[in-house]
């Protein structure tokens, strides 16, 4: 099927590019509209064929993964869903792994959020996942939901100090102390490693200066790709590693895939996306060929 | 290795009922009849001393560990540390780590109420036990201590940051006196104001407006203070010329400053009857509302030119690109890293990032924005020249200088 | 006039009937999937509104119309509502009233920490934030937005000042040659991978280079001229190279977006995909 698919796609992405090209080559105007059109057709017919090509883990990526494979079952681990539903489609399959293999591997897991819109995606996440994938793993043993709490970097620069200045209690109203997971924690200093998704403000960076870096913590993060390039320039030093984009996300799911064997038949949206994505990749390099061709010829037929 | 780590996740399963049992018994060693696993040697050279660079209330504790901890009879799993306020006093848990762990650091809470609660200035008294699959067989170090914890005023880790911040903000002050006492300083000419410039003519010969958009941020962003700097010189420009001005607003302290801004500006051109209120208008705080406003505005007006500096987010390229698609110059500068990129596409001239700011400093020679961006001229070349050393103290393999900028907590 | 106005209501007809289809469709399928028939009657209006809401926004495309605005007015509203009711409940209720009043506390059942007379200075301060809707109080606010300004600005520049700056500068001092062992072994060892020593010393050029030339780019107190001039310019291209790069993940998490909307269109609303 996913070959059939493949050239299906190929066979009319192409065509109409070539059509592009013939009619951008006789000087005639293309309509902005075409290029919506095109791009809406090299993401839906992929999708639809469910075309998805093979990943291979990439050394930022790889960082992050390996950290949590060699930390020591019983490690804390925190997971902070910094973003929305309107990001969620790119950031969701991130936050999705690191919870399984976090799981998988014997992690205590602490959930929390800076952003008003992930306590109810966290919420999600538990239902959807944790209860249905991990039915052995105890609230307040294994994992817990803190939620979230207003105030931005102002929260993590409080439970750098001390968790319980910030948050008495858990999303559901129990007291930190009564949680078995809480016992002997008390600052971020106490975790392991921290995880942000995000892509916002405040996001992995905030995570970095004011968590990673002031209290020496190993810090990972998982972006929007629009915010990838702006946190390069952390790795590997004051981010051990970064998941950038859909791509990332593509990445560490099949080296979860590769690794865990109970994971083979997961759902994994980031590398299912990937299809879709690079054909509308090749459509946008396309465009910038004809676009460019057009241009020059215009340019000549002026002078 | 695997079987250790099962062994000691076992240990842990067996939770509390274990560590009280194991609790009770204090002696130095203690040996039980279910004799399967021999008493492991304790470890060695436990040390305690005082955090350093902290408010107090913690303890650092190494050792050596235990010469059947992964060599002699490998028995050993891992260890607990106990703590009492006198040696023959009752030794409370305080820790637990598997096998390997060779280092603490003994954090309690500071505040009295809290069951962490672990007062400085107090003698404190430290063993190790060193612990094996049976709980009931394990061996004691000898008793460390006494051993005080106390805060410190001074974070002698933080020492490279001090150094930054005094050096930054003595050059900024004296650099911003020096430009209040009128110092002349040298700012180059950006070839992004001498478009400001051609652009206003351009809108002159064509008989069209010129539209500025503040971008959406508040008037106390140092990018909105920029553009108001760069706004008074297009207006004072576009009196001389009387030409069209539209400013529609995002915000309603920022309008009310833009307001002002113009006003000025053609009262310093000698036209102050030519200002009219409804050049500068306030639209909606609403993202995408304010959006299509503008761009209903690019299109029925057609402004000649249209120039976008401030603070911008997902809206640059939709802007952008209907300036681009209703044909007018566009100029823009702004510091939000993530949209220049947008900007560059579909602009005629971009502003990049500090360049929005230096341009600022160029036209208005307002005192505190060109001593600060002489001062951060300073400081890149104190990178450059840090840069340098860096590299070749590097390639030297001198890692020492690298060691100076290292910040502990 | 009249004949687009006659359109207009014949598409509006047609969208409100598909609306109706789509939802009986919707609602009949989730029923046959064992669901209780109030659950399937709303589960399929929520689906049905958000795959409507979807398109609605995305016929902006074609060109501006009503379905959009509508769309458009709706989102704002609904945020708008919804920002200031979590503004509420995270802010004033979770965060202040259980430092300053019990009986406010249990009212909205949130833990009580003990008082804590420090929590009037923000309650005080947030008032005479608010205090600008009101043209002769106005000038109080400017002093809350002082304290902000200020706090702000000194809790930041320690922060970025240790994070972005003395860290960022001591990330770049790397060695331009990397595991040097000679001009031989360098070339018979060659190999591309990403932690070879030919790839790891091209990087640590492409850092240094970088930074230099970026860095030269941004000084303004020297005219860009011969040396200076060349090395601006090279500035400048690796500004560009990384405004590219920038430009194609932005493409990338569009593309990311579009594909999430497009799955909830064909998995959740059409049931055409799994």
């Amino acid at each position: 099927m996913s070959s059939v698919g493949l050239i299906i796609s190929l066979f009319i992405i192409g065509a109409g590019l070539l059509w592009l090209l013939i009619l951008s080559l006789t000087g005639r105007e293309v309509e902005r509209r075409i290029v919506f059109l095109f791009i809406g057709l090299a993401v839906s017919v992929p999708l639809l064929f469910n075309i998805t090509f093979s990943e291979r883990a990439t050394p930022i990526v790889l960082d992050v993964f390996d950290k949590l494979e060699d930390l020591p079952p019983g490690s804390k681990v925190l997971l902070s869903y910094d973003y929305g539903p309107s990001m969620a489609p790119e950031v969701e399959p991130m936050s999705n792994a690191f919870l399984r293999h976090s799981l998988a591997k014997g992690h205590k897991l602490y959930l929390m959020a800076l952003w008003a819109t992930g306590q109810s995606l966290v919420a999600t996440a538990v239902d959807s996942i944790i209860k249905r994938e991990f039915p052995d793993k105890v609230y307040g043993e294994d994992y817990v939901n803190i939620g979230f709490k207003a105030g931005g970097t102002g929260v993590l620069n409080v439970i750098i100090t001390d968790f319980r200045k910030m948050y008495l209690t858990d999303v559901d109203g129990l007291d930190l102390d009564s949680l078995f997971i809480f016992d002997g924690v008390k600052s971020l200093r106490d975790m392991d490693v921290l995880i942000s998704i995000g892509g916002g403000f405040p996001g992995v960076k905030e995570w970095v200066l004011f968590a990673g870096a002031p209290g020496n913590i190993p810090t990972a993060g998982g972006c929007a790709a629009v915010s990838a390039p702006l946190l390069y320039p952390y790795y590997p030093r004051q981010l051990l590693g970064l998941l950038g984009g859909i791509k990332g996300a593509a990445e560490y799911e099949s080296e979860l895939k590769k690794r865990y064997p109970r994971f083979e038949t997961m759902p994994t949206p980031g590398i299912k996306m990937m299809g879709p994505q690079t054909l509308a990749h090749l459509v946008v390099m396309a465009f910038i060929v004809i676009g460019n061709i057009s241009y020059f010829i215009s340019r000549r037929k002026r002078s | 290795m695997k079987l250790k780590t099962l062994i000691v996740l076992s240990c842990m399963l067996l939770g509390g009922s274990v560590f009280s049992a194991a609790q009770e018994v204090t002696d130095a060693t203690a040996l039980t009849d279910t004799a399967a696993v021999a008493a492991p040697r304790p470890i060695a050279d436990l040390f305690a001393r005082d955090s350093e660079n902290d408010h107090g209330h913690s303890l650092t504790l190494s050792w050596t560990i235990s010469p059947d901890d992964g060599a002699g009879q490998m028995n050993v799993i891992g260890y607990e540390l106990y703590r009492a306020l006198s040696p023959d006093g009752e030794f409370e848990l305080r820790g637990k780590f598997p096998f390997g762990a060779a280092s603490y650091i003994d954090v309690g809470a500071k505040e009295k109420e809290s069951s962490q609660y672990s007062p400085d200035h107090t003698d404190f008294y430290y063993k190790v036990r060193a612990l094996t699959s049976d709980p009931e067989v394990f061996t004691d170090s000898e008793i460390f201590g006494p051993v005080q914890s106390y805060g410190q005023w001074f974070n002698t880790g933080r020492i490279p940051v001090l150094v930054f911040v005094i050096g930054f903000l003595t050059t900024t002050v004296i650099l911003i006196r020096r430009a209040r006492g009128g110092a002349d300083l040298f700012v180059r000419r950006l070839p992004g104001i001498e478009a400001v410039d051609e652009a206003i003519g351009r809108a002159t010969e064509m008989g069209k407006p010129i539209l500025y958009v503040l971008g959406l941020g508040t008037a106390a962003d140092i990018a909105t203070i920029a553009s108001y700097t760069i706004l008074g010189r297009v207006a004072k420009k576009v009196a001389e010329y009387q030409t069209g001005l539209i400013v529609p607003c995002y915000d309603p302290v920022t309008m009310t400053v833009a307001q002002e801004t113009v006003k000025t500006a053609y009262a310093d051109a000698g036209r102050p009857d030519a200002y009219s209120e409804d050049m500068v208008y306030f639209v909606t705080q609403s993202q995408f509302a304010y959006v299509a406003a503008v761009n209903g505005t690019m299109l029925r007006e057609r402004p000649a030119t249209n120039i976008y500096m401030g603070k911008f987010f997902a809206e640059s390229l939709i802007l952008a690109e209907t300036g681009a698609f209703a044909g007018s110059i566009q100029i823009s500068g702004t510091d939000e890293i993530a949209q220049i990129p947008f900007f560059v596409v579909a602009c005629d001239y971009t502003l990049i990032g500090e360049e929005l700011y230096a341009a600022s400093a160029y036209l208005g020679r307002e005192p505190l924005l060109l001593g600060s961006l002489k001062a951060q001229d300073y400081a890149k070349a104190a990178v450059i020249l840090l840069a340098i050393i860096g590299f070749l103290t590097m390639n030297f393999g001198l890692e020492g200088f690298k060691e100076l900028f290292y910040i502990s907590n | 006039m009249e004949g687009s106005k006659r359109l207009s209501a014949i598409i509006l007809a047609v969208v409100i009937a598909l609306f109706l289809v789509s939802w009986i469709v919707k609602g009949l399928a989730i029923s046959d999937s064992g669901a209780a028939l109030w659950f399937s009657v709303r589960d399929a209006f929520f689906i049905t509104l958000a795959a409507f809401l979807t398109l609605a926004i995305l016929s902006f495309l074609y060109k501006d119309n009503p379905y959009y605005k509508f769309a458009e007015h709706l989102f704002v509203g609904v945020s708008a509502a919804y920002w200031m009711c979590v503004g509420f409940w995270s802010t004033i209720v979770g965060n202040l009233f259980p430092n300053i009043s019990e009986s406010l506390s249990g009212y909205f059942d949130v833990p009580y920490k003990g008082f804590n007379p420090f929590y009037f200075i923000p309650l005080i301060l947030g008032i005479m934030l608010l205090m600008r809707l009101s043209a002769r109080a106005g000038w109080m606010s400017r002093w809350a937005l002082a304290w902000i300004v200020g706090t702000t600005s000194g809790l930041n520049l320690i922060r970025y000042l240790r994070t972005d700056f003395i860290s960022q500068v001591s990330n770049t001092f790397v060695p331009l040659l990397v595991d040097w062992k000679g001009v031989g072994p360098f070339f018979s060892d060659l190999s591309l991978s990403a932690s070879g020593q030919f790839t790891m010393t091209l990087a640590n050029w492409v850092i240094f280079v970088g930074v230099f030339t970026g860095l030269i780019y941004f000084f303004f107190s020297k005219e860009h001229k011969g040396f200076f001039g060349a090395a601006s310019r090279v500035g400048i291209w690796v500004l560009m190279i990384t405004f590219g790069a920038s430009f194609g993940y932005t493409v990338m998490g569009r593309v990311s977006l579009l594909v999430g909307r497009l799955t909830y269109l064909f998995r959740d609303w059409l049931g055409l995909i799994s």
